[in-house]
């Protein structure tokens, strides 16, 4: 990472940061949002985003970016049918299960990982992703930039979808009132299971993104998944701008953390502010 | 004996309906003429809203059928009945909070042929309720409480409905609003739409409705005309005599 | 009862009979982890706290203990001066987390232990920086220290959660949370102090916990932060519990089993292990919630085993 003298540095780095935080966190947040769902799977979907674009980089040379076309219907029916197999049975059962198949997807997915890529760390090199450009005489990575671009790109289509579409509105009613929305002639079981696709969607896009700026292991998965939930409880769930701003939050402290007190304990200061945070406002920074 | 034709729309024949394991709805059997304003009585726990649950497809009969306009619906989930034209207007102020006036009137018009009539649908709204249309940007929780009953009846009038099911309206309203209220449900019923409403203030209802049924503890106790049950010294006592606590 | 005895005093008397050394191994981390999933199943299915933050617990009691040996402090008592710091570590933080709820409350207390190997990754508290950072901490003292002294005490501590939990269940405080259960408000307006019972399943939990991951770390020999804080306990206690059959008490034991004999059969194959214990978590959820128990329970043949056990 690069690094200046000074702390303007870190808090540029951080805000570009936290637009790919907040990419990674709006998928969570949605889920959240709709079926009160912590999808323990999240960061998990993240990985498989990334080796997703790894394995199209590799074996057919397509720019991860581009691989995006082939990913995201992949993706998008898978959620679908997890949704509809699994997690809508399992919120049938008991409202604790859900959370455990989450866990035990999760599990699956990293151990699977696992086996096929080996515990190597891997990484999206592109050509562009090296490169880097400058704010006056500071110097960035590309990868940063475009993280940031994807981060408010992604949200604003969200926000768009969630506002202007049937689809969306199904969905946003589904998440303040299942019941009435059922009165509406809403679908919730299919509502549910297109929201849970659209996070898939959002975790394929981050992962490619994350792949560009991070190197990844197929247990990456829970680093993400605590980041994701720290960008959450800090911009307040279900709010696609609010979750955007706390990717920024997150980031900054991050990116402050590691000019401070040095990389290795950059997320130290994350993790200790989610703690804070819970323990003052949990409630509150949820929303309602 | 009335005016209006008796072409049954919505026949309901003695069902039974559990929450879990108790029992709610006792071998029930209701029917709704075309183009009626029909009212349900009860007390609180008389299993009014289960019925209009049931109806909806929120819950299903254990026993017993329920048909609209010829088709078995009892089995069916709410999506599709809604979409066959059966409307439910929940209790209280179940609008969507944190949307606006008109994305909620919007989402009403989700199901199946109503999209396509959403903007000569959200007309005819206005026409009924001219504050939605003044309010119509504003987010839906800072409407007062007959605003918000207003709004939750115009979201069902968007999905284009035959039959309208209305829960507990005039709950915690001022009897100006009321007035409001039933006022434009009369124009909703001259349009041709049929209406089944639960109320719990009695006197009101059976000035305004043609017919009632009267639940009691899961069962139906009276039904028949308003001028009938006004009549009816059963009614006269169980009701009119604690008539100040009702309301 | 009586079979179950004997099959305790069975196991403990291989490793003097010359049972293979690896069997012995698989035997003693059953122990282990039966002692920490009982922990969980309390927690999570008796009280309704799913903490995902019990390496926090195992880890800080085994640090303290190490770190101790490295004072002159005699293991033994380092492992009871770490259960208790556990414990103590236990009310430090449930000002914060116990102010969470249900999914917030897993959430919350992920967090925990992330942010504890951290800590000790970049702390380093005795012995100097000459390892750099990351680096572990031998156990000082236990050269003496017979393998099968470890092996008994993982066996102690096994079979007494089993009665711990039991114990618990029919004491007062069982019953409170039986009620708590059922109703949480319910319970809270006829008196029960909610707050207070779940703070002590809490500090049970932590203490016995820590107490089991010094005999893990005895065994050991080491401890470092990245296997320690590490979610993989948390999974290894929530498979054992919920494949067993979560707010069972039979459920840990049958789900340890489970679990252990997993490793033992792809023992060379760690990533497949843990990929079939995830698709066996995800089937038996969808078709039992209350897991392998809540299946047997539908046999006969198992009751009549069960009631002969107790």
């Amino acid at each position: 990472m690069i690094y200046g003298g000074d702390i303007i540095t870190p808090i540029l780095m951080g805000i570009m940061l936290g637009g790919l935080y907040a990419l990674i966190a709006l998928g969570l947040s949605l889920v959240f949002g709709v079926m009160r769902l912590i999808n323990l799977a999240h960061g998990d979907f993240v990985v498989m985003g990334s080796y997703i674009g790894y394995a199209l980089m590799r074996n057919f040379g397509i720019d991860p970016i581009l691989g995006l076309i082939i990913s995201i219907p992949v993706m998008f029916v898978l959620g679908f049918f997890i949704q509809k197999y699994l997690m809508g049975r399992a919120f049938a059962i008991a409202s604790e299960i859900p959370l455990i198949i989450a866990f035990g997807i999760s599990l699956i997915i990293q151990n699977a990982h696992q086996i096929i890529w080996t515990p190597l760390s891997r990484a999206l090199n592109t050509p562009y992703s090296h490169m880097s450009f400058h704010i006056g005489e500071r110097q960035f990575p590309v990868s940063y930039l475009l993280d940031f671009v994807a981060g408010i790109l992604i949200m604003l289509f969200l926000r768009w979808f969630l506002k202007r579409t049937y689809l969306g509105m199904a969905i946003t009613a589904a998440s303040q009132d299942k019941r009435v929305a059922q009165l509406m002639g809403i679908n919730t079981g299919r509502v549910y299971g297109y929201a849970f696709a659209i996070a898939m969607v959002s975790a394929a896009i981050a992962g490619v993104f994350l792949g560009m700026t991070f190197p990844f292991t197929p247990t990456s998965g829970i680093s993400f998944l605590t980041i994701a939930f720290g960008t959450v409880v800090i911009g307040g769930l279900g709010s696609m701008l609010g979750t955007f701003i706390g990717g920024i939050i997150l980031g900054v402290v991050q990116t402050i953390g590691g000019y401070l007190f040095g990389p290795a304990s950059q997320m130290l200061l994350v993790y200790i502010i989610v703690l804070v945070i819970l323990a003052i406002r949990p409630q509150g920074l949820f929303g309602k | 004996m009335h005016k209006i034709d008796n072409e049954v729309m919505l026949k309901i024949e003695h069902i039974d309906v559990f929450h879990g394991t108790f029992q709610a709805l006792w071998d029930v059997s209701i029917e709704v003429r075309k183009g009626e304003m029909l009212a349900l009585i009860g007390a609180n726990t008389s299993g009014k809203t289960t019925l209009l649950d049931t109806i909806s497809g929120l819950l299903h009969p254990a026993r017993g059928r329920i048909e609209f306009q010829g088709v078995d619906i009892s089995r069916m989930d709410p999506y599709e009945i809604v979409s066959l034209g059966i409307t439910q207007v929940p209790e209280g102020r179940c609008i969507f909070p944190e949307m606006t006036v008109i994305d909620n009137l919007v989402i009403g018009s989700y199901c199946g042929a109503a999209r396509k009539r959403k903007d000569e649908n959200l007309k005819k709204v206005f026409e009924h309720f001219p504050k939605l249309k003044e309010r119509q940007k504003q987010v839906a929780k800072t409407l007062s409480g007959g605003e918000q009953q207003m709004l939750a009846i115009g979201r069902g009038l968007m999905s284009d409905p035959k039959l309208m099911l209305i829960d507990e309206m005039s709950l915690g309203l001022a009897p100006i609003v009321i007035d409001e209220i039933f006022k434009a449900l009369k124009s909703i019923k001259e349009k041709g739409i049929t209406i089944l409403f639960v109320e719990q203030n009695v006197k009101r209802t059976l000035q305004e409705a043609e017919r009632a049924y009267i639940l009691e503890n899961g069962r139906v106790a009276l039904s028949g005309t308003t001028e009938e049950l006004r009549e009816e010294d059963k009614v006269k006592k169980a009701y009119f005599g604690v008539e100040v606590c009702e309301t | 009862m009586v079979i179950a005895l004997c099959v305790t005093v069975a196991l403990a008397i291989m490793p003097l009979v010359g049972v293979p050394k690896s069997w012995i191994l698989y035997i003693f981390l059953f122990f282990i982890y039966l002692a920490m999933a009982n922990m969980w199943n309390l927690l999570a299915g008796y009280s309704g706290l799913v903490s995902l933050c019990q390496p926090a617990f195992l880890g800080l009691a085994g640090y303290a203990m190490t770190i101790g040996t490295w004072l002159d402090i005699p293991w033994w008592a380092g492992m009871i001066g770490g259960s208790l710091i556990a414990g103590l570590f236990a009310l430090l933080i449930s000002s914060a987390v116990f102010r969470l709820s249900g999914v917030y409350f897993a959430i919350g207390t992920l967090v925990v232990p992330e942010a504890l190997r951290m800590i000790f990754f970049l702390w380093r508290p005795v012995g100097g920086a000459m390892h750099g950072a990351g680096a572990g901490y031998m156990i000082k003292g236990i050269g003496d220290l017979s393998p099968h002294v470890v092996y008994w005490l993982s066996i102690f501590v096994g079979v007494g959660s089993l009665f711990l939990v039991k114990g618990i269940l029919r004491s007062k405080l069982g019953l409170g949370l039986s009620a708590i259960r059922d109703n949480e408000r319910a319970a809270s307006s006829s008196g029960i102090d909610v707050f207070r019972l779940k703070l002590y399943v809490f500090i049970i939990s932590a203490i016995i916990t820590g107490f089991a991951g010094t005999i893990y770390y005895l065994y050991q020999g080491y401890i470092e932060p990245t296997a320690t804080f590490n979610v993989r306990w948390t999974m290894t206690l929530l498979l054992a519990t919920v494949i067993g059959g979560i707010r069972t008490v039979e459920g840990p034991v049958v789900g340890t089993v489970v679990v252990v004999f997993l490793y033992f059969l792809l023992a060379r194959y760690a990533g497949y292990s843990l990929l079939i214990q995830g698709i066996i978590l995800v089937g038996i959820m969808l078709i039992s919630p209350q897991g392998i128990v809540g299946i047997l329970r539908r046999s006969k043949f198992y009751d009549s085993i069960v009631k002969r056990m107790k």
